[in-house]
């Protein structure tokens, strides 16, 4: 694989860009004209060649602008990493999730050795070679979760099962959509989904839950899930709200195209051996609507299911404030055409 | 901004009954929380051993230590603050057996303050009988600056961290024992609401 | 789901009744970590009927090298560990699943009390590897009917040192439930697996002296009961099936080319349920995992393990 990593900022003067092949793997996720919450799982089990769904673990241009952002979040507030302190078999987990998705899917960018517990790690794009004894914390620079969850993109909460419930005990969080994890932690997973608008009358939650304390080993499973940020910006959290927050009223008819996102997150959600947690990683993917519109199925799609949309869904994913300029912007690229079923491009 | 979570972290609150299938209860309260104890009670009173840990709240004039202490005739330990109440219960919890009941009431902080003393010992607050007692007010956590405030009667309340204003969403973790303050003017600075007391 | 092909590399005999078999996998890799109280459901092709048996996974959590399980050769086995028991020899090759875990240690527990009967010693064995790899605070309580069915006593006692008790029922040893129970600190995780009137014991007793529900664990694996012959209907493809008295009626639909999901196949877990569409007759739920009162509601059957008294049942399949 040929991967050009961009020098890039997710902040200040957001240089970040997608390059013509970023747009045509972004993970669209309207499928039809009309959006409904559902919980929508499929396997995660390996996807078509060159989509964001091919390996477990995706690695794309923006790699290492994304993992050097993550250092200067948790530079700036070293608590988006939180472990409670009976996680430590799911961090050696989650170390052997990522080294061996990353060293089997990518091998020209990353190594691994394991000669018993003796493990070598190499990561070209960070420039890391880190010789390890797995399970010894001690022979790590900083806990094991904390270390890998630097060299991946995407936000990482990883669940203990217990009581027939899943409690987020354990994450890495630093380019989430308005939650905090030094907040959350702890909490069970009714306590931390919030009320989304019309899924608890569904029962989408029990359903979900139940689905997920069966989750297997060695079958994950993922879903899409989307809201709209301003400017290309990753760390979206309330503990940052002071200073993109003046972002959300920055929209105007001139700039609408370039500065509102769609932010699609694929959700992957693996059961982790040992520990018999499961990892729940949220990765977001960036699109301008700018970006989204140079392929016209798209923005005659966006522009319907933004026009459809449910009040309460636009208040809950906070796009009151400028969801009208999006529609109106996109209104004259529509033409009423119909459209297949389908999230492709083309 | 008002998209977020609520009421679904929000922890219950009930009144205080005995638990029939026990080995010993424990009791602990403070303030207002003085009356919950007494109607507690005035329930049939279980055989099992009961210890009570009580505090009356310093800062009002109210007082039901004397009357606590005349009703409930063994077990009783009247303390002369919530932090003594607190060390008391700590240093008294290695001695407690599985099958002890726990049963807590006053303040939220105060509630929350004795569950994360419990938790040391693993026992965990859905285990724990609960009664909110007296005042509303909550423990506001600033997201931005990480203070804890306690006693906060008022949405919007500014934080004696950061002194930014803060919007209480009613989203409360049980680890910090708080609920979260959110900064309400960040999108319009200085666009901020009037504060109204609606944690009385 | 996800399958593992293995070969079966070692048996022993442990004691008269309890057979111990080795596993490895086929194509000579590892086979996955688990973590300590998962199991495997085990399939085998005996006369052209499959059958898939849940076992729990011995040994060590660390070395994957191989698995190990243990089977009891059961008085009114519907063939699963009569064959185990008669048929798999080293050699014999069989299909498993990946683990699942439906016994796990609590990790906010700070002291954890194990309570084994009989063949309900196996999950413990690789809860133990991981408790003591992890260094926590741990009791096991042993029972079993005569010294010589005592499966792996040696072993345990050298795992586990002085943490063991064992009571020998022929000799007239008996483990005083109340009594280990009322000593025990708070933040205590009591963990039972053996027969069930022992399992029903320790959560009645537990329940008197007031331990809240979450400090106690068991597992139970039933096997599928036999009962009379009756219909099922799947309603979604309008297929219908008869489940013969011996066969299981999840057995019955897999055999008809249907795919409902499984994963335990003892009446535990809950991953088989399926909705009641209706029924003629009474179900005879056989499961350990609808309440009381979700059984006397009829709306959902476990077709693991549950069976209907009636000419026909239709399910939302």
């Amino acid at each position: 694989m040929n991967m050009a990593f961009k020098q890039e900022t997710f902040r200040d003067d957001y240089t970040y860009h997608n390059s013509a092949e970023a747009i045509r793997r972004f993970p669209f996720p309207f499928a039809e004209d009309e959006y409904m919450y559902s919980v929508n799982i499929e396997q995660h089990n390996g996807g078509e060649p060159g989509s964001v769904f091919e390996h477990a673990i995706d690695v794309d241009e923006h790699y290492v602008a994304e993992c050097e952002d993550r250092r200067i979040v948790l530079e700036d507030d070293p608590n988006r990493y939180i472990a409670l302190p009976h996680m430590m078999d799911a961090q050696w987990d989650m170390v052997e999730l990522v080294m061996e998705s990353l060293s089997r899917d990518y091998p020209d960018l990353f190594q691994l050795t394991r000669d018993g517990d003796n493990w070598h790690w190499i990561n070209q794009p960070l420039g890391i070679d880190q010789k390890f004894v797995f399970g010894d914390e001690a022979t790590l620079p900083m806990q094991p979760c904390e270390y890998i969850t630097r060299q991946v993109q995407g936000d990482w909460i990883i669940l203990d099962q217990r009581d027939d419930d899943l409690f987020a005990d354990l994450g890495m969080v630093t380019s989430q959509a308005d939650w905090s994890m030094a907040f959350d932690a702890g909490m069970s997973f009714k306590e931390w989904h919030g009320p989304v608008p019309q899924a608890n009358e569904l029962g989408i939650f029990d359903r979900a839950l139940k689905y997920l304390l069966h989750l297997q080993y060695g079958s994950p499973v993922r879903r899409l899930n989307w809201t709209m940020t301003i400017n290309p910006r990753l760390d979206t959290s309330p503990e940052n709200y002071p200073f993109w927050g003046p972002d959300n009223v920055s929209v105007t008819p001139d700039n609408v195209g370039d500065k509102v996102h769609l932010r699609v997150e694929l959700q992957a959600l693996f059961r982790l051996p040992r520990s018999n947690a499961i990892a729940f990683s949220v990765r977001g993917y960036l699109a301008s609507i700018n970006d989204l519109t140079t392929y016209p199925r798209w923005a005659k799609r966006l522009h319907r299911v933004l026009t459809n949309l449910h009040p309460d869904l636009s208040e809950y994913k906070g796009l009151d404030n400028y969801r009208q300029m999006v529609i109106d912007h996109l209104a004259p690229m529509d033409d009423g055409e119909e459209l297949a079923l389908g999230t492709q491009p083309e | 901004m008002e998209r977020g979570y609520w009421i679904r972290s929000k922890p219950l609150y009930d009144s205080l009954v005995w638990k029939q299938k026990a080995t010993g209860h424990v009791v602990i309260a403070q303030g207002e929380g003085g009356i919950a104890v007494l109607k507690l009670f005035q329930q049939m009173c279980p055989r099992e051993p009961i210890t009570l840990l009580f505090a009356d709240d310093a800062s009002t004039s109210k007082n039901y230590a004397d009357i606590i202490h005349t009703l409930v005739p063994e077990g009783v330990q009247i303390c002369d603050s919530e932090q003594a109440v607190l060390d008391k219960l700590q240093a008294q919890l290695p001695n407690y057996l599985m099958g002890t009941q726990f049963y807590v009431a006053g303040s939220e902080a105060f509630i929350w303050d004795v569950l994360a003393e419990l938790k040391v010992y693993g026992v965990q607050d859905i285990n724990v009988e609960k009664e909110l007692s007296g005042t509303l007010a909550r423990s506001v956590y600033c997201v931005h600056c990480k203070t804890t405030d306690r006693d906060v009667h008022h949405s919007i309340h500014q934080c004696s961290g950061c002194g930014r204003h803060l919007f209480v969403r009613d989203h409360f973790s049980r680890r910090l024992g708080a609920y979260m303050g959110v900064m309400v003017d960040a999108e319009e600075p200085g666009n901020i609401p009037a504060k109204e007391e609606i944690y009385p | 789901m996800s399958i593992l092909d293995v070969k079966v590399a070692d048996v022993e005999q442990v004691t008269e009744v309890v057979k111990h078999f080795t596993l490895v996998q086929e194509n000579g890799e590892p086979l996955p970590h688990f973590s300590g109280g998962s199991h495997v459901v085990v399939s085998m092709n005996i006369n052209g009927r499959i059958h898939r048996n849940p076992y729990s996974l011995m040994g060590s959590t660390a070395n994957t090298d191989s698995y190990h399980i243990s089977v009891r050769k059961q008085e009114n086995s519907r063939g699963g560990s009569k064959f185990m028991h008669e048929q798999v020899k080293p050699g014999t090759r069989l299909q498993i699943t990946y683990p699942v875990n439906l016994f796990a240690i609590s990790k906010l527990g700070h002291r954890h009390i194990l309570i084994a009967g009989g063949i309900g010693i196996t999950p413990f064995m690789s809860q133990i590897a991981d408790l003591n790899r992890l260094g926590y605070d741990y009791e096991l309580h042993y029972a079993y009917r005569s010294p010589e069915h005592g499966a792996f006593r040696e072993q345990l006692e050298e795992m586990c040192g002085k943490r063991v008790h064992f009571y020998i029922d022929s000799k007239g040893e008996r483990l005083d439930i109340p009594a280990l129970l009322k000593q025990q600190p708070l933040g205590t995780h009591v963990y039972t697996c053996g027969p069930e009137p022992m399992v029903k014991a320790l959560h009645l007793h537990a329940e008197n002296l007031g331990w809240p529900e979450n400090h106690v664990h068991s597992e139970e694996f039933t096997a599928p009961p036999v009962g009379d012959e009756f219909t099922v209907e799947l309603a979604q493809s309008g297929i219908e099936v008869t489940v013969p008295g011996d066969m299981s009626m999840l057995e019955a639909m897999e055999e008809a080319g249907a795919e409902p999901p499984f994963l335990c196949r003892g009446g535990a877990c809950g991953r088989c349920e399926l909705e009641v569409v209706s029924c003629d007759g009474l179900i005879m739920h056989n499961d350990h995992y609808l309440s009381d009162h979700e059984k006397a509601e009829g709306r959902s059957i476990m077709p693991c393990v549950s069976r209907a008294k009636c000419s026909k049942l239709v399910v939302n399949l």
